[in-house]
């Protein structure tokens, strides 16, 4: 199948730098409907960028547009929005983000997710912001954007293949190696409509949350392979922008709470996290290691001296905490893995009682092959394990397979169960919120989610407030707002006691928008934990404008509200806004012990409605929220008389 | 003389020199048009740049019919833009393949060691390209050679590395 490549706009993406637009953007969206074959070109004005700047900011307002409450995360008209932002391929560290917005498949909400690489770099050298797909092929099909050309192709080569093979064969189909061509890709998960499958790319990187790899296999869309295009990104003030850059990379070198990113990227969450009870471990049944565990292996320089190491950084990244790596011993001795961020040890590793850091390196790589979501993998991998263990899940149910904690080979098998949805595997494919529906009975209390249907990160969130309230309120399908990276730039403290209920909620609240605007730059997680002042020098620097951090707050907390108003209209109220019973259970042991987060809940979403001004009952925005971020217009939808019913 | 002295086994592979070659060459951020170039080695796994070394021999400079590829004053052979005929001899001359042709302005175009500050070498968080002052040299022979090596291995051993 090959499409011709329509372009109906005035604006050919294959203009020179555009003078008339601001710095860092390319101007065009990439429009592809998969159902007729059409791809289109979008030109989007200065006004729009500064208004919805890229990234989460942009995918936001398209969802809130295009995706009304009857299209569900399946429907051929839910949209795909794979965007980058402005600082995307500008010499700003870790600038090739990608967000990826959609109605998800776990909480069938809205969903922003993101991932770095090369996405962001090469498609706005290729000359486009971001490409939005809607509509489902016939046939399984790949996108190949290559210097302002598109096009659909057949992908019936690709069918089946993990998502390091499909960058494999897409890189010597094209004859593009290495980062001549990013690759975002589904793996049988995501063709097989595993509700908790990834989108990932460029080996390693992985927008996971949400289902969004479920979405693009209701599409029929394999892979999105994006050559690194020839054209050129213009900068508005160079030299500032240069200054910024090295501002930024000076702040993450030598800031506590980002030098230890720096040196050894998130290696150190193990021990850290675990001297703070939030390590989850087998299914938060328990805070301390199993016997025998060797801790002393778990201080990140040990953790890197154990295998051969080949750095493999993201686009204009100077971060150097992403690697390849070798398996030394074992069954899988010389296979190429990749380094398993801290999510993934948690993931593949202390959620289902692996302390081992060989095995969970290799086994975080098949769930990045094979493309499900590594924390919701955990929570269901570690809920089969502790069920069988206590007798609530038989060996026959499981088709004659034993779960042991920490018994990798084990989960690896599970893991092709449910990408083939054989046996089982079709009933844990829809994530363990539905399975321990299913299944019911004793079962059902074992299981970690939240009440939307997201998964919780991998912590343990019962020494987390902070990320429990986030990810159960949050309206981008997880945690919504994260950790503060400096709070006192928000004049919060710089610490708080993170079992004050009060403080806690009134913490994540402040910070709600922060990473909306993150998230909406094209840089990543990591590189953006600097000063605000810091990002919106970039970011002025780059497009010309004269951007601050009042400016910064507003456009991520109007980006949360579309993102609430979407949840809301797709029936995601605040009655689902709390924990599941293990979830929010009180730790029997370790740092923790006994502290009962779910006696302080309704407290902490009475702070978190008041700070973050929406209404306690119903969950909307209040009316002057919206009409203080400019969103009036979204008050007769959100308060008219058809919803006064609520 | 001062080189740009490549050091293989540093690199990350995150491109950084290529943009703020581009930036020094177009005044843009274009990393097609950057003169130097990162690349891949054992499949995915492993990145080096290479740029022109400034041979010793000068094959672009002997080759070129019109005189346009001279000597600056910090060593780089560098090409006239107003004496380029855009003939590419000096293209195929090159042995390292490291002076390029730009089809829209028809003229060769190479590294100049930015002048005596080389912006790549700025620019690597890695120090995987320093200027110093050092023999010129082949930087990734060796390099090239040993994880080609280790490459065959792993596909020997069966391991999907694409
Ligand atoms: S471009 Fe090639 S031939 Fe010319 S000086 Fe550099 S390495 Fe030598
Ligand atoms: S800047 Fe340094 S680490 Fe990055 S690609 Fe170039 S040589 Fe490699």
């Amino acid at each position: 199948m090959r499409y011709p490549v329509i372009e109906e706009s005035t604006v050919r993406s294959d203009d020179p730098v555009r003078q008339d637009l601001p710095g860092g953007y390319a101007g065009s969206l990439l429009r592809v409907d998969l159902t007729s074959g059409r791809i289109w070109t979008q030109p989007w004005t200065p006004a729009e960028m500064r208004q919805y700047l890229g990234g989460a900011g942009l995918g936001a307002q398209l969802l809130w547009e295009e995706v009304p409450a009857e299209v569900g995360w399946d429907h051929p008209d839910n949209r795909l929005i794979l965007a980058t932002g402005p600082l995307a391929g500008l010499p700003v560290w870790g600038t090739g983000g990608l967000s990826v917005v959609t109605r998800g498949a776990m909480t069938n909400g809205a969903t922003s997710t993101q991932a770095n690489g090369f996405f962001g770099a090469c498609l706005k050298y290729s000359g486009f912001d971001a490409i939005v797909v809607q509509g489902q092929a016939s046939r399984w099909v790949y996108l190949s954007v290559h210097d302002g050309v598109a096009e659909l192709r057949d992908a019936a080569f690709l069918l089946g293949k993990d998502t390091w093979q499909t960058q494999d064969a897409l890189h010597a189909r094209h004859g593009l190696p290495g980062h001549q061509m990013s690759v975002y890709s589904i793996g049988p998960a995501g063709e097989n409509l595993v509700r908790f499958a990834a989108i990932a790319g460029d080996y390693g990187h992985v927008a996971s949350k949400n289902g969004c790899g479920a979405v693009m296999g209701a599409k029929r869309l394999k892979a999105v392979a994006i050559a690194r295009g020839t054209k050129a990104l213009r900068a508005a003030d160079p030299q500032g922008l240069f200054q910024a850059a090295d501002e930024i990379a000076y702040d993450l070198k030598t800031n506590p709470t980002a030098k230890s990113l720096y040196e050894y990227g998130t290696l150190w969450g193990v021990l850290n996290l675990h001297g703070q009870g939030a390590l989850p471990i087998k299914n938060y049944t328990t805070n301390i290691p199993p016997e025998g565990t060797d801790l002393a292996a778990w201080e990140a320089p040990s953790l890197r001296q154990g295998f051969d190491h080949r750095g493999h950084q993201c686009n204009a990244c100077g971060m150097h905490h992403c690697h390849m790596q070798v398996i030394p011993t074992g069954p899988h001795r010389g296979e190429l893995v990749d380094e398993p961020e801290y999510e993934g040890w948690a993931g593949a590793g202390w959620a289902i009682g692996c302390t081992d850091p060989v095995a969970i390196s290799w086994l975080n790589t098949q769930v990045d092959r094979a493309c499900v979501d590594v924390n919701e993998f955990g929570w269901v991998i570690g809920w089969v394990m502790e069920c069988q263990e206590k007798g609530y899940l038989t060996k026959e149910q499981l088709g004659g397979l034993e779960l042991r904690w920490g018994d990798v080979e084990a989960a690896a098998r599970l893991l092709h169960m449910i990408n083939q949805r054989q046996g089982f595997g079709t009933v844990l494919a829809e994530g363990v919120k539905r399975a321990a529906e299913t299944v019911g009975g004793p079962a059902a209390a074992c299981a970690i989610y939240t009440g939307k249907g997201s998964s919780p990160r991998g912590h343990d969130h019962r020494a987390r407030w902070e990320e429990m309230l986030d990810t159960c309120t949050g309206s981008t399908g997880t945690l919504e707002t994260g950790p503060p990276v400096h709070p006192t730039e928000f004049g919060m403290p710089a610490r708080i006691n993170p079992f004050d209920p009060d403080a806690v909620a009134k913490n994540v609240g402040t910070h709600l928008g922060r990473r909306h605007f993150e998230d909406s730059l094209g840089a990543c997680i990591f590189t953006t934990r600097t000063l605000m002042e810091n990002l919106c020098r970039a970011l002025s620097a780059a497009t010309g404008w004269e951007y601050r951090k009042e400016e910064a707050m507003h456009f991520g907390r109007r980006t949360a509200v579309l993102l609430r108003a979407f949840d809301l209209r797709c029936g995601l109220g605040p009655e689902l806004e709390r924990p599941s019973p293990r979830y929010g259970s009180i730790p029997v042991d370790g740092p923790a012990k006994g502290q009962d987060v779910a006696r302080h809940w309704e407290q902490m979403l009475d702070v978190w409605y008041e700070t973050v001004g929406y209404d306690r009952k119903t969950g909307r925005p209040l009316p002057e929220t919206l009409r203080a971020l400019g969103l009036d217009d979204l008050i007769p939808v959100l308060w008219g008389p058809e919803n006064r019913r609520r | 003389m001062k080189v740009l002295r490549i050091i293989p086994e540093r690199c990350t592979g995150c491109m950084r020199c290529e943009l703020a070659c581009s930036y020094v060459q177009t005044g843009t951020f274009q990393p097609a048009r950057s003169v130097i170039r990162v690349a891949p080695f054992e499949a995915h796994t492993s990145y080096a740049p290479y740029t022109c070394p400034q041979c010793a021999e000068g094959w672009c400079m002997t080759a070129c019919p019109v005189g346009a590829i001279t000597i600056s004053p910090v060593g780089a052979k560098i090409v006239l833009d107003d004496q380029c005929v855009g003939c590419k001899l000096c293209t195929i001359a090159c042995p390292y393949g490291t002076i390029f042709y730009n089809p829209e302005t028809q003229k060769a175009f190479k590294c100049d060691l930015c002048g005596g500050a080389p912006a790549c070498a700025e620019a690597c968080p890695t120090s995987a390209i320093e200027y110093v002052e050092a023999e010129t040299g082949d930087w990734l022979g060796v390099f090239a050679a040993t994880r080609a090596a280790r490459h065959h291995e792993m596909q020997v051993a069966g391991a999907e590395v694409g």
